[in-house]
């Protein structure tokens, strides 16, 4: 098998097991349909070129967040897209039209969890759909570990605050 | 591992592995009863976070890349032509000749390559979806415009994000392209690998315009300016 070939069997591999996982991060990090598919497809196409960088398989998922972030932090460098005449109800709408059949407990999860602060947010995304470990997340958002078991701590608490006293899971992390 | 500490992992994390972390759950019940309720937690979070991609997903990336790499190697094959190429801009840019590293117009007509399927679409697509598409792009159209639409997509370009359409003509299909990032200062008439194409400012981006002929460029052109700008 000569190594252009095996390259492309790679990349193959890599974009039909992992643009799922891609799409779903990108998704909750933008919070844009449309968007994400964008950031998703750019950083194949980039993995693609800096593909001899992947040493390990097992890796994959990781290199391809790490690369997806830094694609979204150079949209936004780049410009931020203008939402003039679109009101937050209509974008909560479109969001929600990802999975019409959301309802009940997803749907009151998926609300809390986009009316978390980004600080919060993106670690948990991180930990939750990344497999991340909190070092990894240290060493990918330039914190301390110490800061992000913090910051994960405080993203569970507050969804579990936001989704309600009745809830039961609302009283797991009390400490009292 | 007190409880204090044991419910501050299972905030952190709830599949936490630790030998003190699992040790403590069995020999507390209270605690094993919060972590049961914490792993169950989990599962809502993580099934919530499931949002599916569109089944094309794959394979649009897998098209783009591709593309992306015959664009290449053609560009590779050329090489030296391209030198030549080079040496004749070096001397258009001593002449005063303003030249782009790779236009909008040049990135439209790659990207029409890598989307044939769009020129063969009949269905008229509703006016809904296509202001749907510009507000997904961050626009709102001002007025709905009257020819027909018959393919619309928010595609990325490059490293632009466009929506990217086809309007059926008495002779031929007429690809239009909204550029919603970038501005060309002035509109432009181009011809590129048998394409006849216009490039125009039209807001806070860029119309651009591709068929085979320029005969209903003008119309097509006035009705999404006045689509857009009201």
């Amino acid at each position: 098998m000569s190594a252009v070939n095996s390259k492309q069997r790679q990349f193959d591999a890599l974009v039909r097991s992992l643009s799922g996982d891609l799409f779903r991060y990108a998704y909750w990090l933008c919070g844009d349909e449309a968007l994400a598919n964008d950031l998703v497809q750019e950083t194949f196409l980039r993995a693609w070129r800096a593909l001899s960088d992947l040493r390990e398989t097992n890796a994959a998922k990781a290199w391809l967040i790490t690369i997806l972030r830094r694609e979204h932090a150079r949209l936004y460098e780049r410009k931020t897209p203008q939402f003039s005449d679109v009101s937050e109800i209509d974008i909560a709408d479109e969001r929600d039209a990802v999975q019409p059949e959301s309802a009940g407990e997803d749907a009151a999860i998926r609300a809390a969890i986009r009316r978390l602060e980004p600080k919060y947010r993106e670690p948990l995304l991180m930990q939750v759909l990344g497999g991340f470990s909190c070092e990894e997340i240290a060493r990918e958002l330039n914190i301390s570990a110490a800061a992000v078991m913090t910051q994960l701590f405080r993203a569970r608490q507050k969804l579990k605050v936001m989704l309600g006293d009745g809830n039961k899971e609302a009283n797991v992390y009390e400490l009292s | 591992m007190n409880c204090l500490e044991f419910r501050r992992q299972l905030g952190v994390d709830p599949h936490s592995a630790g030998a003190d972390f699992v040790a403590h759950r069995q020999d507390c019940a209270r605690c094993a009863e919060a972590a049961a309720r914490a792993v169950e937690f989990e599962a809502s979070l993580r099934r919530a976070l499931n949002v599916e991609p569109s089944a094309q997903l794959a394979e649009s990336i897998l098209l783009a890349q591709a593309t992306r790499q015959q664009h290449g190697r053609r560009t590779w094959l050329r090489r030296g032509g391209l030198l030549a190429m080079a040496a004749t801009l070096v001397l258009a840019i001593g002449l005063g000749m303003r030249v782009e590293a790779n236009p909008l117009s040049a990135q439209a007509v790659e990207h029409l390559r890598g989307e044939p399927d769009a020129l063969t679409s009949t269905q008229a697509v509703p006016a809904a979806t296509v202001r749907e598409a510009f507000a997904t792009r961050g626009i709102a159209l001002k007025h709905d415009i009257s020819g027909e639409v018959v393919y619309v997509g928010c595609c990325p370009m490059g490293r632009h994000l466009t929506v990217h359409m086809v309007m059926p003509g008495k002779t031929g299909p007429v690809t239009v392209i909204y550029v919603v990032d970038d501005r060309v200062k002035q509109r432009d008439n181009f011809q590129r690998e048998g394409w006849h194409g216009r490039s125009a400012p039209l807001g806070s981006g860029t119309l651009i315009l591709l068929a085979r002929d320029t005969g209903q460029f003008d119309s097509i052109e006035a009705e999404w300016r006045a689509a857009l700008q009201g």
